[in-house]
């Protein structure tokens, strides 16, 4: 730990868990230092950088705190400890997150001693409303509950294709769950924002596609939740997860967020397609990630409609044009200037225009980029495998669907926001993400989202043998967190608590 | 032996606790005032200052003490800053020491009631900031050590029962001792059954009655060379020796969480530059920040062997006792009712544990006099710095050959 102002200015140090080891002794220090204590001088820089991020360690000692200090006490309580790493060379104070502790529950330390825990990306703590958002991964969470450790395991891309596409991909959601009328919605807990639930998908985009992320050259953040006017979700992402050439401590990456309501994310696909062909690019692999912690303003408020729909997450998806898992084969795109939904800025949560979000707005933009798209193919829906339009509420994209010809079994594996709620701009890639877990190779799925403003744009993808090949790399898929054992369900007090975050 | 031996003539104390409407100034200017009237000597006697606040700038922004000490004595002479007491007398005695001045004054201030807001936010900043920013409190290091205690020496069931007890009865015996010093910020009994059941209410291996008060107090003393001192009073409290010891600040990285290899340092060098065994010392003051850490701190001081002292605390207490018994000698800890009782302004704190060795030792103790055996001829005080990050051991006493 540095000095404050120091950590104001690279926010980023405490994000990737990182230790050393001595090249000499093997000794090994929690945060990099210069020289080792052990071999003094002669180690001095003979120090291996070792990376904890996608590791898993042990919670070796813990205690549970019921009075935090300021900056924690929106959390209440929460169990605290120390995580040791590599069969204790390494201790590193650890909090246990996602963790709602009732009033009355027995708290059982020597349960939770010796358990594996994996770290997480989080908010490190509350800070005010004009400061920046200090970030954290020395927040934990037992790994043999909502989510298990995956290693991270780099191979060499191999087969070239001729069209670009999807090399990679992930799904995160949060496991805290509300369920009213028949939908469940994922609930961000305190220390969760539209910013780590991008830099979890984006981990495990990468752990799916096995790719170095130094590879990757290009990042797009969708998102219209990101806690910041002014400062991007994509930068984060890329120091986070070294996307691109490391550089000292630059990335050599080009980071960019992305805004159009829902489709943010969605419309990068196309150009990140495209920057990998181009052949001056020198661009091999693009990431896109959509994610959102969706605003809703509290029930009986002026656009408190939404608060039965919104939810939390996101997906990333890797394009490039080695080991492709599914070719992007076409694109339409169209877009009307058509105010059905906004947020002014400074305002905390959007306004929408009502029954005109209907018809006028998702249905005509979602019809129109669709149908053109099958036009250009010249493809009928009979011809397509499945449908993954864009799900801002359980019944309009049935009803899309439906009027474009697809039959339930094309479309409903695709709907997910009522497992998860709506997720904004992630909430077509989610119904992507869930189609390709469960599609065989050559299968051929139209994707069209639709972000309000209002636009929508529809990919047609063709799926490869190498599907299968990645598929069992990737434990925490779509089904594995909507069906998640250890998912928590709230009521909606606790929701709105945890929604207003730290 | 430390030669030219630095010894302590007064000593002066404000009551511990909250000062509401005292500024700092005020608190030390008591201390001092109470320490020089003692030994009637004059500000302009003094030759140099040695004072220590642990986080008077951060906490209530005041930069520069030095300079405020000088507005209040009216003196120029120089004056050095610390973050403990046992840091400032320390440099004092390096000075008499080196035969630099005869006559000086070390003091200790806190005032940390004044943000009682952000205090723990404070504390355990500086205490351990990694540990701060992923979630812990200044209470958390504490349970921890104790977890990795019980841990590491297999204590379960019973013996895990008689430790937890054990520990409770350090804040019993403290509280106790407390209730006779005038000065305590708690000067009340508390029992077994209230330390127990905090513990129960905040589901916790440590509770309310288990950790030291946030406080506001001012200690000082006047230390003066050999010679100086004869002439001042016919029982000088000498400095015989002082051992001091740093470890990491990040407490998860330490190499062993079950006790502080500072303290250990610390009291190995203190004996030894002393020529005394810890077996000669039959009162020592140790830094109870919690109860678990009173515990450690005797393991570190040697008096029993590492996972064992909880045994002896448990007997030790069966017998109504306020001390305790360490191979079949009686041992005082904390007899001013140590951080629990007496109160732990940080910066001050250390000045307290003094306080409390110079009455003991020159027979002033009153209600909370101790006596053993042979006499007590020798006494120290084990103070840290943080949560263990550094350990100071002073042992005083009569002029040794």
């Amino acid at each position: 730990m540095t000095s404050e102002p120091i950590e104001r200015r690279v926010s980023y140090l405490g994000d990737r868990l990182r230790a050393c080891r001595c090249q000499c002794c093997g000794k090994e220090y929690f945060e990099v230092r210069d020289y080792c204590s052990n071999c003094g001088r002669k180690s001095y820089n003979k120090l291996d950088n070792i990376d904890l991020f996608y590791d898993k360690g042990t919670l070796e000692l813990c205690t549970y705190i019921n009075e935090p200090t300021n900056k924690f006490t929106k959390l209440s309580s929460y169990i605290y400890g120390i995580v040791s790493f590599h069969d204790g060379k390494i201790r590193v104070p650890a909090r246990l997150t996602d963790q709602l502790i009732a009033d009355n529950k027995t708290i059982d330390l020597s349960s939770l001693e010796g358990r594996e825990v994996t770290p997480r990306f989080r908010r490190r703590h509350s800070v005010g409303k004009g400061d920046i958002v200090p970030t954290i991964s020395l927040a934990f969470t037992l790994a043999d509950e909502y989510y298990p450790h995956q290693e991270y395991k780099i191979s060499q891309p191999k087969k070239d294709y001729d069209l670009p596409g999807i090399v990679g991909y992930g799904m995160y959601s949060s496991r805290f769950r509300i369920k009213e009328e028949g939908i469940e919605r994922a609930v961000p807990f305190f220390d969760e924002d539209s910013v780590t639930a991008a830099v979890e998908a984006g981990k495990l985009a990468l752990i799916h596609s096995s790719l170095d992320s130094a590879l990757i050259g290009k990042i797009y953040a969708g998102s219209e939740s990101n806690p910041y006017a002014v400062k991007p979700i994509a930068a984060k992402v890329a120091q986070v997860l070294k996307l691109g050439k490391e550089d000292g401590d630059i990335q050599a990456v080009d980071a960019v967020d992305t805004e159009f309501a829902c489709k943010a994310a969605s419309s990068m696909f196309k150009d990140a397609c495209a920057l990998v062909s181009y052949p001056k690019s020198n661009i091999d692999y693009a990431m896109v990630i959509g994610a959102d912690n969706s605003q809703a303003a509290p029930r009986g408020w002026p656009g408190g409609e939404l608060d039965a729909f919104v939810g939390y997450g996101g997906a990333a998806f890797i394009f490039g044009k080695k080991d492709v898992i599914a070719e992007v084969e076409a694109w339409y795109s169209c877009t009307s200037d058509t105010p059905d939904f906004w947020r002014r800025d400074g305002e905390p949560y959007p306004m929408h225009g009502g029954r005109f979000t209907g018809d006028p707005a998702y249905h005509k933009h979602v019809r129109n980029a669709a149908s053109k798209l099958m036009e250009q193919c010249n493809l009928k829906a009979s011809d397509l495998n499945y449908f993954v339009p864009h799900q801002p509420n359980p019944s309009f994209p049935v009803r899309i669907a439906k009027e474009l010809g697809f039959k339930e079994e094309q479309f409903m594996p695709a709907i997910q926001m009522t497992k998860f709620g709506n997720t904004y701009s992630g909430a077509s890639l989610v119904g992507l993400a869930a189609i390709l877990d469960i599609a065989k190779p050559d299968d051929r799925i139209l994707v069209t989202s639709y972000g309000s403003g209002a636009g929508s744009d529809s990919y047609l993808l063709r799926t490869t043998s190498q599907l299968l090949d990645k598929r069992n790399r990737q434990k925490i898929n779509v089904k594995f967190l909507a069906e998640n054992p250890f998912a928590e369900f709230i009521d909606y007090t606790t929701y709105r608590r945890l929604k207003s975050g730290m | 032996m430390m030669q030219n031996r630095p010894a302590i003539v007064a000593v002066g104390r404000t009551k511990f606790g909250e000062h509401y409407g005292k500024e700092p100034e005020k608190l030390i200017e008591e201390a001092w005032l109470a320490a020089s009237m003692e030994c009637n000597i004059e500000r302009k006697d003094l030759e140099a200052c040695y004072m220590s606040d642990c986080f008077l700038p951060i906490t209530n922004k005041l930069g520069l003490q030095e300079g405020f000490l000088s507005e209040l004595t009216e003196l120029h002479v120089p004056m050095e800053g610390t973050r403990s007491f046992s840091a400032a007398l320390s440099a004092a005695c390096h000075a008499i020491q080196a035969g630099v001045y005869n006559t000086v004054l070390v003091g200790g201030l806190e005032k940390m009631s004044d943000r009682w807001d952000k205090i723990r936010d404070d504390l355990m900043l500086l205490d351990d900031p990694w540990s701060y920013f992923a979630g812990g409190t200044p209470e958390s290091n504490h349970e921890l050590m104790l977890r990795a205690y019980i841990k590491k020496h297999g204590l379960t069931g019973k013996d895990q029962e008689q430790l937890e007890v054990a520990l409770a009865q350090v804040a019993v015996k403290n509280h106790a001792n407390g209730a006779k010093n005038k000065y305590a910020q708690f000067q009340r009994k508390i029992t077994i059954d209230q330390v127990l059941s905090a513990r129960k209410a905040a589901r916790k291996p440590l509770g309310l009655y288990d950790f030291a008060p946030i406080s506001d107090g001012a200690t000082a003393l006047i230390l003066t060379s050999e010679t100086v001192a004869k002439q001042m009073t016919d029982r000088p409290v000498f400095v015989l020796s002082i051992g001091a010891a740093t470890d990491y600040l990040n407490y998860p990285a330490r190499e062993d969480l079950t006790h502080f290899v500072a303290a250990e340092l610390a009291v190995k060098q203190a004996c030894q530059t002393a020529k005394l065994s810890v077996a000669d010392l039959q009162l020592v003051q140790v830094n109870d920040q919690s109860t678990a850490m009173e515990m450690i701190s005797l393991e570190d001081l040697g008096y029993a062997k590492a996972g064992s002292a909880w045994r002896s605390l448990y007997e030790s207490n069966q017998t109504g006792q306020l001390s305790y018994e360490f191979n079949g000698k009686p041992v005082h800890v904390n007899t001013n009712g140590g951080l629990k009782a007496d109160g732990n302004p940080l910066g001050a704190t250390g000045g307290a544990q003094f306080f409390e060795l110079y009455r003991q030792l020159r027979g002033e103790a009153g209600e909370r006099q101790i006596t053993t055996p042979e006499g007590l001829r020798h006494a120290a005080t084990l103070e840290f710095e943080g949560f263990g990050t550094k350990a100071y051991m002073t042992i005083l006493g009569e002029k040794t050959q």
